[in-house]
């Protein structure tokens, strides 16, 4: 066994591969976190969806470079936002039902062009992305989007967290509400774009989702929700990682998210704000005042 | 007295729907406004209105001191999302977070702050507890906290006691009241009549197209209730019958 994990060290991509998705980690989980609190999750899901004809397009004229899929991604992304936005404004729809239709739409054409164009690349490393698909391009792109993540980050932080604690109320604190709901949708579109490589379009937002929705059953914080977030994807990625390369015909993506799924059905079970309170004790106060809390808003 | 807001020849609602017209209203310091009406008779919408979030069909609102910065506003209990990870002596400290700014902690002054609002709302013994372990009366008093850090010259409150109980109310009541005797202006949307119009000056009455305001008891009469569809004339006949036997007593 040891052997084993020694051999994996000795390729490059594995160690590049090991290195892009620590930085990821340290990305995507506020992004994650921020998602759920806002009850963006499947949102963030149908996103990941709305951008795949950015990149494909890009890549079929441009090939598979980092530049193409930045652009490609970010035109598609935006583009899907703000389409979203005006039809849930000005039309009957509201906002859910018109980022359903329009990534459908989006998802459709993206891979209904790859295939058209009868591409190099397999589709299923697109989708489910593929760890030999690190290269030193691929790298920058994860470290820069970090880097421009971890900084908004740090400037938005309280009005984020405020914008999501209680909208109205942060309405009438600021004129620009919207500043902020557009900014970390972009943050969400560049991770999206960064997480590609590793874990393709349809499993980037699990590296996201499901270590956030697993630190929601055990912090009562944001911060708490934030590092514990950080340490499921992190650990995820690694696991995930060394299950991919023991099973070579798998893809990265897949058994990352498989890991994540695996904290989330453990946090789910164990955590003190999951099933865990019923479980140790049946009369604490938390799990009475959680379910007198679900009863309330179900009478509401 | 001196207006915080003066409202001229007000009207509001949406492009297909006018809410009401011809308001023309100065809320002024160190009163409480009452706002009354039936459903959809633009309650909330006023309150909306003079947070900035949405512009009249017609007439014109001045701050004759300048817009504040800081106007404080509690929304109806309902719009809360209470699952969200937070203590509450944070959701208290938001009242102020334009004040801390983007990175700094927020120092012994604000933390002296945060406890002297949380005391005055009676919850500071709840301070390091999640928002989803409260009832709903202990929730309204964190968010009367955080109005309290706002320290605004107008505060809006939208249905403040629509989900919580008396002693509470009565709680809450007292904060509104030092509120009006510190020379604040105080805009409370209530829903019903009830005791708590005691503790208000004024009245705005919303309905039927029309937009009435004065006193309490000059606004809220049998007959103009009646008119504004804010209650049947059987309802009001019920409700208003001790105040006839009272004047029939006089009388005598």
């Amino acid at each position: 066994m040891l052997e084993l994990f020694a051999e994996m060290w000795d390729f490059a991509f594995m160690r590049r591969a090991f290195v892009a998705t620590t930085v990821l980690s340290a990305s995507v989980a506020p992004i994650g976190a921020f998602l759920v609190l806002r009850r963006l999750s499947l949102a963030g899901e149908a996103m990941a969806h709305a951008i795949t004809p950015g990149i494909v397009i890009g890549f079929v004229t441009a090939g598979l470079s980092v530049v193409s899929l930045l652009v490609g991604g970010l035109v598609a992304g935006v583009g899907v936002a703000i389409l979203t936005a005006l039809l849930a404004r000005k039309t009957i729809l509201r906002s859910d039902a018109s980022l359903a239709s329009l990534y459908l739409i989006a998802l459709a054409a993206g891979i209904f062009i790859l295939s058209a164009a009868g591409s190099a690349v397999p589709l299923k490393s697109f989708l489910f992305g593929s760890i030999l698909g690190i290269d030193d391009a691929s790298m920058m792109l994860v470290g820069g989007v970090a880097t421009v993540t971890l900084i908004a980050f740090a400037v938005l932080l309280r009005p984020l967290i405020v914008s999501t604690c209680d909208p109205i109320f942060f309405e009438s604190q600021t004129r620009r509400p919207w500043l902020v709901d557009q900014g970390f949708m972009l943050l969400l579109v560049l991770n999206l774009l960064a997480a590609f490589k590793t874990l393709g379009t349809l499993m980037a937002v699990g590296l996201m989702i499901l270590p956030a929705t697993a630190a929601r059953y055990w912090a009562s914080t944001i911060t708490g929700q934030l590092v514990l977030g950080f340490v499921f994807a992190l650990a995820s990625c690694w696991i995930g990682l060394t299950l991919s390369y023991l099973f070579p015909e798998t893809p990265s993506g897949p058994a990352i998210v498989l890991v994540a799924g695996g904290f989330f059905l453990i946090s789910a079970l164990l955590g003190p704000l999951g099933f865990g309170a019923r479980l140790r004790k049946k009369s604490t106060k938390t799990t009475t005042s959680i379910e007198q809390t679900y009863t309330k808003e179900r009478i509401q | 007295m001196t207006a915080v807001v003066e409202i001229r020849n007000l009207a509001l609602g949406y492009p297909e729907l006018t809410l009401f017209k011809h308001l023309s209203l100065d809320i002024q310091a160190g009163t409480t406004l009452a706002v009354l009406g039936a459903n959809g008779s633009g309650k909330s919408t006023f309150v909306k209105m003079l947070l900035g979030l949405m512009n009249p069909l017609a007439g014109r609102v001045t701050w004759p001191a300048g817009r504040p910065r800081e106007v404080g506003y509690l929304a109806q209990l309902t719009e809360f999302d209470r699952r969200f990870p937070i203590r509450v002596r944070d959701l208290a400290a938001m009242g102020a977070w334009r004040g801390f700014g983007l990175w700094s902690g927020l120092g012994r002054a604000g933390r002296t702050r945060v406890a002297a609002a949380l005391e005055e709302a009676g919850i500071l013994d709840l301070a390091d507890r999640s928002l989803h372990t409260l009832s709903g009366g202990q929730l309204q008093r964190a968010l009367f906290a955080r109005v309290i850090l706002q320290d605004a010259p107008l505060i809006l409150l939208d249905e403040p006691f629509a989900a919580v109980d008396q002693s509470t109310e009565a709680h809450l009541l007292s904060i509104i009241n030092r509120w009006r005797a510190e020379g604040r202006a105080v805009v409370l949307v209530v829903h019903d009549l009830s005791s708590v119009l005691d503790h208000c000056s004024h009245a705005l009455l919303l309905g039927g197209g029309m937009a009435a305001q004065g006193t309490v008891d000059e606004v809220l009469t049998p007959d103009r209730l009646v008119a504004q569809g804010y209650m049947s004339e059987s309802q009001a006949s019920w409700m208003f019958r001790g105040n006839a036997q009272q004047k029939g007593a006089a009388h005598a």
